[in-house]
C-alpha cells in the first residue's frame, strides 16, 4: 500500500490550486492508495472555510483521503476552538505552517495548539525547514516539548540545497523519538538513506507535497532511491503513515 | 520494477547524449562524505549518462592542498568519461590564479567551481571576479553555487555577470529552493548566465526557464553521486521538453561548453 503523507487541497494566496478530483486523479495515476489532505492557505485567510473544504473532500472519497485541519497558533482560543470543530467534522490530526502564518514553531505561542493536539491523540504535521521559524532543531523543541505529540515534519526537516541543514535535521530525530520526516523536495536522497538505516525505516514517510511538488518525482525520490532496505522502503511507502497518521 | 537501471535501448544512437555537468569527488571526513569517482561512473552507467564533470566539495588550496590532483587522477582513471571543473578559493590572490591556469593549461580542467558558503568570498568581490575573467580567458565557463544561503542567490551572482559579460556563468541548481524564480529572472536580465537543473525539485520550473531563456540556457546536472543522476536525469524528461530543447539540456549545451574551452 503506498499512502501519500501530504497533500493540500483549495485555493492558495500564493497561486497554487488544487481541487479533490485533481488529487485523486493524481493518486490514481502513481497507483497512490491513500493520502492525508490538508488546505492551502486561502486568500480570504479564512481557514475554517479551507477545513471545511478539505472535509468535504474526505467525505466525498472516504476510502481514499484522510483530513487534517489547518490553524493559526496566533490566534490563541480561536484556534483552538477551530481544533475541536474540525474534529467534529472528521478531521484527525493537524496542520502547521510556520513560514505561511508567521510564527516560530519553538515559541510559546503554539502551546495550546499543541495541548489540543495532545488533548485529542492527534498528529502534527509542521511545515519545517524554513529558515528562522521550522529548522530542525526548532521542531525538535517543539518535539521535546510535547513528547507524547507524533510529530511529522515535512522536507526532511531540513530546506538546504548545500545539505547544511541536514546535520541539525538528523539530531533533531536523534533526540526526539516522536519526530518523524517526510521526504518531500529532500537534498538528498542518501540523507533519507542515512536516517533509515541509522535511526529506522519507521522514522521517514513519503510525500508528495501536491500540488506544490511533482508527484511524480516524488514517488520515484523513494521508489529509486538505492540505498533503502526492501522493508524501510515498504514502511516509508506507507506503512509508517498508516500507522502513525490514519488511524 | 522499482528500480530501474538502464538498458541498450537507453544507449541506442538515436537517443540524446547525457552529459552531467555537476558531479563530484571528494572524501570529506568531517562530514562523512565519501564520493568515489568509480561510484560517479556507476551511477552515471545506472542513468546512460555519457559524460560527466566532476569537482571536488572543498576548495583549493586550502582546505585541500591537493584538491586538484585529486579531482585529475579521478578523470584519469575512467579516461573519455569525466571531465573536470577546478574548485578554487577566491582569497588566494595570485596563488589562486596560478592554480587555475595550472588546472587549465596543463591537467585540462574544462571549468571553474565556485561554491561561496565554503569560501565566504562574494560572488562579485574583486578576487572572485579575477578567477571569471582568467577562466573566461580559455573560454572556460564558471559554476557558481547558486541556492538559497547568503553570498549564493540568484541576485548575488549577477553582480558577477553584470561585471564580467565575457564570462559564461552557470547558476548550479538554478536557485535552489526559493530562489528559482529569481534565477530565470536574473537569466533573463543577462545573456551570459546559465542555469543548471541539479537538486532543484520542480520539473515545471526547468520548462519554465526553457521557455523563457531558450534551451540553449539550461543544463542537465544531478550534484551526483550522492544525488541521484538517475532520478535527475527523470526529472528533466518531467519537464515535458520537445526532442531537440531536452537533447539540448541534456547534453548539447554542455558538450558545446566542453569543446569550447581553449
Amino acid at each position: 500500500m503506498i499512502v501519500d503523507s501530504l497533500t493540500f487541497l483549495g485555493v492558495s494566496l500564493f497561486g497554487r490550486r488544487a481541487s479533490a478530483p485533481e488529487l485523486i486523479a493524481a493518486m490514481d495515476e502513481l497507483g497512490v492508495d491513500r493520502a492525508v489532505v490538508c488546505p492551502l492557505k486561502p486568500a480570504d485567510y479564512r481557514l475554517e472555510a479551507a477545513n471545511d473544504t478539505v472535509a468535504d473532500a474526505v467525505r466525498a472519497h472516504r476510502t481514499r483521503l484522510v483530513g487534517f485541519a489547518r490553524v493559526d497558533p496566533w490566534l490563541g482560543e480561536g484556534a483552538v476552538a477551530e481544533i475541536e470543530r474540525a474534529l467534529t467534522l472528521g478531521l484527525r490530526g493537524l496542520f502547521l505552517h510556520p513560514w505561511e502564518e508567521t510564527f516560530c514553531v519553538a515559541a510559546p505561542v503554539v502551546d495550546p495548539v499543541l495541548e489540543a493536539a495532545q488533548r485529542h491523540r492527534l498528529p502534527v504535521i509542521v511545515a519545517s525547514g524554513y529558515p528562522w521559524l521550522s529548522e530542525g532543531l526548532q521542531v525538535a523543541d517543539l518535539a521535546r516539548r510535547f513528547p507524547d505529540v507524533t510529530i511529522v515534519a515535512t522536507n526532511g526537516a531540513q530546506i538546504n540545497i548545500s545539505g547544511l541543514g541536514q546535520l541539525d535535521a538528523e539530531l533533531a530525530l536523534t533526540s526526539c523519538p516522536n519526530l518523524h520526516i517526510q521526504t518531500t523536495g529532500v537534498y538528498r536522497e542518501d540523507f533519507l538513506e542515512g536516517v533509515a538505516s541509522r535511526l529506522g525505516g519507521e522514522r521517514v514517510l513519503f510525500a508528495s507535497g501536491f500540488p506544490f511538488f511533482d508527484p511524480r518525482l516524488e514517488l520515484r525520490r523513494v521508489q529509486w532511491a538505492p540505498g533503502f532496505a526492501a522493508e524501510a522502503r515498504e514502511q516509508i511507502l506507507g506503512g509508517n503513515a498508516a500507522r502513525l497518521l490514519l488511524h | 520494477m522499482l528500480f530501474p537501471r538502464h538498458t541498450a535501448s537507453d544507449m541506442r544512437p538515436d537517443r540524446p547524449v547525457i552529459v552531467d555537468s555537476h558531479l563530484h569527488v571528494d572524501h570529506v571526513p568531517a562530514l562523512g562524505w565519501s564520493l568515489e569517482a568509480a561510484e560517479c561512473i556507476r551511477r552515471m552507467d545506472e542513468a546512460g549518462i555519457a559524460k560527466g564533470i566532476v569537482m571536488s566539495i572543498v576548495d583549493a588550496p586550502e582546505v585541500n592542498p591537493g584538491a586538484l590532483e585529486l579531482v585529475a587522477e579521478a578523470c584519469a582513471a575512467f579516461p573519455g568519461r569525466l571531465e573536470a571543473y577546478a574548485r578554487i578559493h577566491p582569497w588566494y590572490g595570485d596563488d589562486a590564479v596560478a592554480l587555475l591556469e595550472r588546472a587549465i593549461t596543463e591537467l585540462g580542467f574544462k571549468g571553474l567551481k565556485l561554491h561561496p558558503v565554503t569560501t565566504i568570498a562574494h560572488p562579485a568581490g574583486e578576487d572572485t571576479l579575477r578567477l571569471i575573467r582568467a577562466a573566461a580567458a580559455h573560454a572556460a565557463p564558471t559554476l557558481f553555487h547558486c541556492g538559497d544561503e547568503p553570498l549564493t542567490t540568484p541576485l548575488a551572482i549577477a553582480r558577477a555577470a553584470a561585471a564580467c559579460p565575457e564570462a559564461t556563468i552557470v547558476l548550479g541548481h538554478m536557485g535552489g529552493y526559493f530562489h528559482v524564480d529569481e534565477a530565470i529572472a536574473v537569466a533573463e536580465r543577462h545573456e551570459n548566465l546559465l542555469l543548471e537543473t541539479s537538486a532543484m525539485p520542480f520539473p515545471a520550473k526547468i520548462r519554465e526557464a526553457v521557455g523563457r531563456l531558450g534551451p540553449e540556457r539550461v543544463l542537465y546536472g544531478s550534484d551526483g553521486p550522492a544525488c541521484s543522476p538517475l532520478l535527475e536525469v527523470e526529472k528533466v524528461r518531467l519537464a515535458a521538453l520537445d526532442p531537440l530543447a531536452e537533447e539540448l539540456v541534456l547534453g548539447g549545451n554542455a558538450q558545446r561548453m566542453l569543446e569550447a574551452v581553449v
